[in-house]
C-alpha cells in the first residue's frame, strides 16, 4: 500500500501516473453518481414527481410557541395566552377569487370586505403560502367558515395563541406589546427569528423576549384539496417560553394608575433597599390587545401621532424639570461644601434680585427670616436662590451627579433617557454660550436646563433614603420554567455610593419628614398615620410664565403650558422600604395633585384601611412648589 | 522581477479550450438566473440578477487575466503573505462584517458585498503548494511533518465555521485533505490524525452556540429538520424530477416560477435548470463540468514542477467538490450545505475566485514548457 502513496518530486514518474489514475477513477465515480441520480429522478420517477408538482400538496406549517407568562411579585398574572381563531386563506386553492369574496360577503353579511383577495394573490406569488385574512375572529365567524368549508375552497380556520393582558392599559407601557418580526428585523441579522415569528416590540416583552418567546416548531404535511391534512411528513414541537416574575406589585400599580385618574403623567415606586421597582405607571397608555388582531395602519398612526404620546413610557423616557424636588440635592451640596449651616438664615420678602432680574418666591409676601429646615418644609424659593448663588452651577452639578442624575440609571428597559444636568462647560459646548450667573438662581429651585426622568428622581431619593447607596433599578425578579425551575435570577446591582456625612443625611431627613408631617409643610396631603412619610413637593414650570395668577390669566395659558405637579417621598422615615415619585403633567401644584396619589399608595403598602381617620389637610395646606 | 515579466510566448500557449468550457457554463448560468429571477409580477421584475451576474462575469474575466499574467511560481512564493491577508480579512468579517440570513460572512467594500472565505479557498491551495514544494520528501509524510499544514488549515476552518458557514468550511477541509492524500501520507499517520480529529470534536462542540449546534445536528441528520432543509429538498427533488427527459421549457418551470424553490438563484440553481431543460440539459451541464475538471487534471499532470501540480490539483478538487456537493444536495443525496455551483450560482465573490482559479490553471498550462532558470 505504502508505495502507492509515495511522494512525487519528479513529475511524470510511474508512481505519479498511478496516482492520477486513482484521481481519474474517483472523479468518474462522482460524476457517474450524479448522472445516475439525475436519471433516476427525471426518467424513472418522472411520473410521480410530475403529479406532486401539479398538486403540490405539501405544506410547511409553522407551529407558534406559547409565550411565557408574566406575573407580578405575588403571582398575579400580567400577561397570558389565549387561543385566537384566525381566518386563513390559501390563494393557490381558490380558483375564482371574486366568487370567493362574494360568498364570504354574503356569509359575513357585510358589504365591503376589506381585503382584496386577488391583490393578496398577486403580491405574494406564493400560492401555497397561507395568508391570514382576519385574526382573532369571534365564534360566529369561526362557525360560518367551518360550516361552509366546501363552498369556500382555500379558506380555513387556524388556531394560534394571542396575548392577553388582564390589566390592559394599566400595565401596557410597562409590559410593552408584541408583533410579528418585521422584514427590517430580519435583514438586520436577527438570525434567531424567521418571518412570521412573534417578538416583543417594547417594554418587558422586548427586554425579555429571548426568554419569553420559546422556540416555534413546524410541521410538514401532505394535504388534500380542502387543505385537510392527509399525512404528516415530519413535525418539530414548539418549545414554550419561560415564565417571568416581575418585581411589580399589582396593588401599587393599580393605585398609581387610578391615582393619576386620566391625567398624563408617570408614577414609579421602588424599594430603596435594593432598587427593585414596585410600580411603574405611565399615562396615557394604550390598549395592548390592539396588536393581537394586527393593528391597522390608521390605529397605529393615531397612537404615534397622539400629542400625549401614549406609546412612551414616561417613567424612563419622559424628561421633566425637577422643580422643588431638586432642593434636596442643592441643600445637600450646600451643607457638604460648608456654604451654609443648619442655623444659616436668609430673609425672604417674596423676591430676590440679581442684577436687573427679579426672582420670586412662590409665596407672594415671603417667609420672613427662615433657616434650612423650614425652608425645605415650606419650600421657600428665596432661601434657595441665595444658596444657589453661593454654590454656583458646577457644584450643584457635582452633587446631582453623585445622586446618579444626568446619566441613565441602567435599568434594563428600552429607550431610557439620561436627563440633563447642566454645567458651565456643557453650555459652552452645546449652546456655544457662556453661563449666566442668573441661570444658577432658577437652577437652585429645579428650573432651567436640568431634566430628570421620574425614575432618576425616584432613584436619587432612594439613594438618599437608604443612606447613600445608588442601586440600579430593576423590575425583573426571575425567569423560570412552567414547572418553577429557575432559569435566571436577577440580583440587585450597586452602582455607586454617595459620600455625604451622617449629619447631612439626618438634617435633611428630618426636613423631608417635616414637609409631610409638620404644620405648614407643603406635602401634608401625603401624610399617613404611623407610616412616617418623608417627601418633597415640586412644581415644574413648563414655559417661562409670570408668577402672578392675574398676569397668568391674561396670557391665556393653554393646558399644555400648565405646570407639572411633582411629588417624591419615602417611608418609613427610619428604615425606608418604599420610594414613590410622581409626575402629573400640566396638573398644577405638586402638593395638591401628586401628594394624594402617594398617600393612596403608601396606605396600600402599609395596609392601612381606607376607613382610618385621614387628616383633612389637602385643602387647607399651603400647596407650594 | 523575473516572475513579473510577462512572457509573450504565454499568448501562444493560451488555453482557449478551457476558456470556451468556462464561458459555455457561464452562458448557461446567465440564462438560468434570468429564468430563476423571472417573475410575472412587474414589481418583482425590477431586480435583474442576471444583469449583475454578467457584470460579475466580466469582473471575473479581469481577475482571470490577472492570475494568468503573474507567474504562478511568484504567487506560490508569496503564498504565505496572501494567506495572512486572507486570514486578516476573515477576522475583519467577525468584527466589521455584516450579517445576511443569519450568518456573518460579508465585508462591504465600496458598497459591494464581498466574502473573504472565497479568497481563502484559493489561498489555502497556494499555501499548501508552497509548503510541499519547500518540504519535498521521498517518503510518505509522517504526522509530525503534517502538524504545520494542519494548523494552516484549522485556522481558516474555525474562522469560517464560526460565521457560521458550514459549507465553505467543509470545502476548505475537503480540498486540503484531498491535496494531502495525493501528496502522500503514511497510513499510520492518517489513522492517528483522523482519530485525533474525532476526539477533538467534542471540545469544538463545547464552544459552539446553541443555534450553531442545531445547524450541525441538522447537517449530519437532516431528518431532524424535515421542515427547513427537508422541505427545500423535497421541493427541489419535485422540481428536478418533474422536468423529465426534455424539461418544461425555458421560463416554464412551474416549481421555479411559483417560487417553491428556495435560494433559486444561488444554491438551488441546478434544480431550476433541471426542471426547465430536463435530463438532456442536466446531462449536458454535468458533461461540461466533467470536461472542465478533466481538462484541469490534464494541466496538473503536465505541470512543470510540484507546486504547479499541487495548485492545479487543488483547483480540480475545488471544482469537483463544489459541483458534487451542490448537485448532490439539490438531487437529495447529500445533506443541505449552502455552497454555490461554480459559474452557475449567482454570487460575486464566488465568481471572482472561480475565475481567478481558471486564470491560475491557464498560467500553469502556459508555463509547462518554459524553462526560465
Amino acid at each position: 500500500m505504502e508505495n502507492r502513496f509515495t511522494v512525487l518530486n519528479v513529475p511524470e514518474t510511474p508512481e505519479f501516473r498511478q496516482k492520477f489514475k486513482i484521481v481519474v477513477t474517483v472523479l468518474l465515480i462522482i460524476f457517474s453518481l450524479l448522472l445516475i441520480r439525475l436519471w433516476y429522478l427525471q426518467i424513472i420517477k418522472v411520473q410521480e414527481m410530475r403529479e406532486k408538482s401539479e398538486s403540490n400538496a405539501i405544506r410547511y406549517r409553522k407551529i407558534q410557541s406559547l409565550r411565557g407568562v408574566i406575573t407580578d411579585r405575588n403571582g398575579d398574572i400580567l400577561a397570558d395566552n389565549l387561543p385566537s381563531f384566525d381566518v386563513v386563506y390559501m390563494p393557490g386553492i381558490a380558483k375564482n377569487h371574486e366568487q370567493l369574496i362574494q360568498r364570504l360577503q354574503i356569509l359575513y353579511n357585510r358589504k365591503n370586505l376589506e381585503i382584496d383577495l386577488s391583490q393578496q394573490f398577486g403580491k405574494t406569488m406564493r400560492p401555497y403560502l397561507p395568508v391570514k385574512l382576519e385574526k382573532n375572529v369571534g365564534m360566529e365567524k369561526v362557525a360560518v367558515v367551518e360550516a361552509n368549508s366546501v363552498n369556500l375552497p382555500g379558506l380555513y380556520i387556524d388556531v394560534s395563541p394571542v396575548r392577553l393582558y388582564p390589566k390592559k392599559e394599566m400595565t401596557a407601557s410597562l409590559l410593552g406589546y408584541i408583533g410579528e418580526v418585521g422584514k427590517d428585523d430580519l435583514e438586520n441579522g436577527e438570525s434567531e427569528y424567521s418571518l412570521g415569528d412573534i417578538t416583543g416590540k417594547y417594554g418587558v416583552e422586548k427586554v425579555l423576549d429571548p426568554y419569553l418567546r420559546g422556540r416555534s416548531g413546524a410541521e410538514l404535511v401532505e394535504v388534500n384539496v380542502h387543505e385537510k391534512q392527509m399525512q404528516n411528513l415530519g413535525r418539530i414541537e414548539a418549545v414554550p417560553g419561560y415564565n417571568t416574575v416581575l418585581t411589580i406589585d399589582t396593588r401599587l400599580q393599580e393605585a398609581a394608575w387610578l391615582g393619576l385618574n386620566g391625567k398624563a403623567g408617570a408614577v414609579v415606586a421602588l424599594d430603596p433597599r435594593d432598587g427593585t421597582i414596585l410600580a411603574m405607571v405611565s399615562a396615557p397608555s394604550f390598549d395592548p390587545h390592539l396588536f393581537n388582531a394586527g393593528i391597522s395602519a390608521g390605529q397605529w398612526k393615531n397612537l404615534l401621532n397622539n400629542p400625549l404620546s401614549p406609546m412612551t413610557n414616561r417613567v424612563v423616557s419622559g424628561q421633566y424639570p425637577p422643580g422643588s424636588t431638586y432642593k434636596l440635592i442643592v441643600a445637600a451640596a450646600a451643607l457638604e461644601e460648608g456654604i451654609i449651616t443648619p442655623q444659616t438664615k436668609f430673609f425672604c420678602d417674596g423676591t430676590f434680585t440679581m442684577g436687573n432680574r427679579t426672582f420670586r418666591c412662590w409665596k407672594k409676601h415671603g417667609h420672613g427670616q427662615i433657616e434650612l429646615h423650614r425652608a425645605i418644609v415650606e419650600s421657600c424659593d428665596v432661601y434657595f436662590y441665595n444658596v444657589g448663588k453661593m454654590l454656583g452651577v458646577d457644584k450643584i452639578a457635582k452633587y446631582a451627579n453623585l445622586f446618579g442624575l444626568g446619566k441613565e440609571t441602567g435599568i434594563n428597559f428600552p429607550n431610557e433617557k439620561s436627563g440633563l444636568i447642566p454645567t458651565q462647560q456643557w453650555k459652552l459646548e452645546r449652546l456655544k454660550q457662556p453661563w449666566h450667573p442668573g441661570e444658577t438662581i432658577s437652577l437652585a429651585i429645579g428650573q432651567g436646563y436640568n431634566l430628570l426622568t421620574p425614575l432618576q428622581l425616584a432613584n436619587a431619593y432612594a439613594s438618599f433614603a437608604n443612606g447613600g447607596t445608588v442601586w440600579q433599578p430593576h423590575l425583573i425578579k426571575r425567569v423560570e420554567t412552567a414547572e418553577g425551575r429557575i432559569i435566571k435570577k436577577f440580583e440587585p446591582v450597586k452602582t455607586a455610593t454617595i459620600p455625604l456625612s451622617k449629619k447631612t443625611f439626618e438634617l435633611l431627613r428630618s426636613a423631608l419628614w417635616g414637609v409631610v408631617n409638620e404644620q405648614g409643610g407643603t406635602g401634608r396631603a401625603a401624610m399617613v398615620p404611623n407610616a412616617d412619610v418623608c417627601g418633597k413637593t415640586g412644581t415644574a414650570q413648563v414655559v417661562g410664565l409670570p408668577q402672578d395668577p392675574k398676569a397668568r390669566r391674561l396670557k391665556k395659558i393653554s393646558a399644555f403650558h400648565e405646570d407639572h405637579a411633582l411629588f417624591v417621598c419615602f417611608a418609613p422615615r427610619d428604615n425606608p422600604e418604599i420610594v414613590i415619585a410622581i409626575v402629573a403633567e400640566n396638573a398644577g401644584h405638586g402638593g395638591a395633585v401628586a401628594a394624594p396619589i402617594a398617600r393612596k399608595m403608601m396606605e396600600i403598602y402599609f395596609n392601612i384601611q381606607e376607613s382610618d381617620i385621614r387628616p383633612q389637610v389637602a385643602n387647607t395646606a399651603e400647596t407650594g412648589r | 522581477m523575473l516572475f513579473l515579466k510577462f512572457d509573450r510566448s504565454n499568448l501562444h500557449n493560451f488555453d482557449w479550450t478551457l476558456l470556451a468550457i468556462v464561458l459555455s457554463i457561464c452562458a448557461i448560468g446567465i440564462l438560468n438566473i434570468y429564468s430563476a429571477g423571472y417573475s410575472y409580477d412587474a414589481l418583482e421584475r425590477q431586480s435583474p440578477f442576471y444583469i449583475k451576474q454578467i457584470q460579475w462575469i466580466l469582473l471575473g474575466l479581469i481577475a482571470m487575466i490577472i492570475t494568468f499574467s503573474i507567474d504562478y511560481r511568484f504567487l506560490a512564493k508569496g503564498a504565505y503573505v496572501i494567506y495572512c491577508i486572507a486570514i486578516a480579512l476573515l477576522m475583519l468579517v467577525h468584527i466589521f462584517g455584516y450579517t445576511m440570513h443569519g450568518s456573518q460572512r460579508w465585508l462591504s467594500i465600496g458598497g459591494l458585498a464581498f466574502q473573504p472565505s472565497e479568497v481563502m479557498k484559493l489561498s489555502i491551495i497556494l499555501v499548501l503548494a508552497r509548503y510541499f514544494e519547500d518540504h519535498k520528501s521521498n517518503q510518505p509524510y509522517k504526522l509530525r511533518e503534517l502538524i504545520v499544514p494542519a494548523l494552516i488549515i484549522m485556522l481558516p476552518f474555525l474562522l469560517i465555521l464560526k460565521q457560521p458557514d458550514l459549507g465553505t468550511a467543509l470545502i476548505i477541509v475537503l480540498i486540503s485533505a484531498s491535496i494531502i492524500f495525493f501528496i502522500g501520507v503514511n497510513w499510520k499517520s492518517f489513522l492517528i490524525a483522523s482519530s485525533g480529529t474525532l476526539l477533538s470534536a467534542p471540545i469544538v462542540w463545547h464552544f459552539l452556540k446553541d443555534y450553531q449546534k442545531d445547524r450541525l445536528i441538522i447537517f449530519f441528520n437532516p431528518e431532524r429538520d424535515p421542515l427547513g432543509a427537508g422541505y427545500h429538498i423535497i421541493q427541489s427533488m419535485i422540481a428536478v424530477g418533474s422536468g423529465g427527459l426534455w424539461g418544461k421549457g425555458f421560463l416554464n418551470g412551474t416549481q421555479t416560477q411559483l417560487k417553491f424553490l428556495p435560494e433559486q438563484q444561488t444554491d438551488f440553481v441546478f434544480s431550476v435548470f433541471a426542471e426547465e431543460w430536463g435530463f438532456i440539459g442536466g446531462f449536458v451541464l454535468i458533461i461540461l463540468f466533467m470536461s472542465l475538471v478533466f481538462w484541469s487534471l490534464k494541466i496538473a499532470l503536465h505541470a512543470r514542477d510540484l507546486s504547479g501540480t499541487v495548485i492545479a490539483l487543488g483547483i480540480v478538487c475545488l471544482f469537483s467538490w463544489q459541483v458534487f456537493i451542490n448537485i448532490g444536495m439539490v438531487l437529495g443525496v447529500l445533506p443541505v450545505v449552502g455552497i454555490p455551483l461554480p459559474f452557475l450560482s449567482y454570487g460575486g465573490s464566488a465568481m471572482l475566485s472561480f475565475m481567478a482559479a481558471i486564470g491560475l490553471l491557464m498560467n500553469i498550462n502556459a508555463h509547462r514548457f518554459i524553462l526560465h532558470r
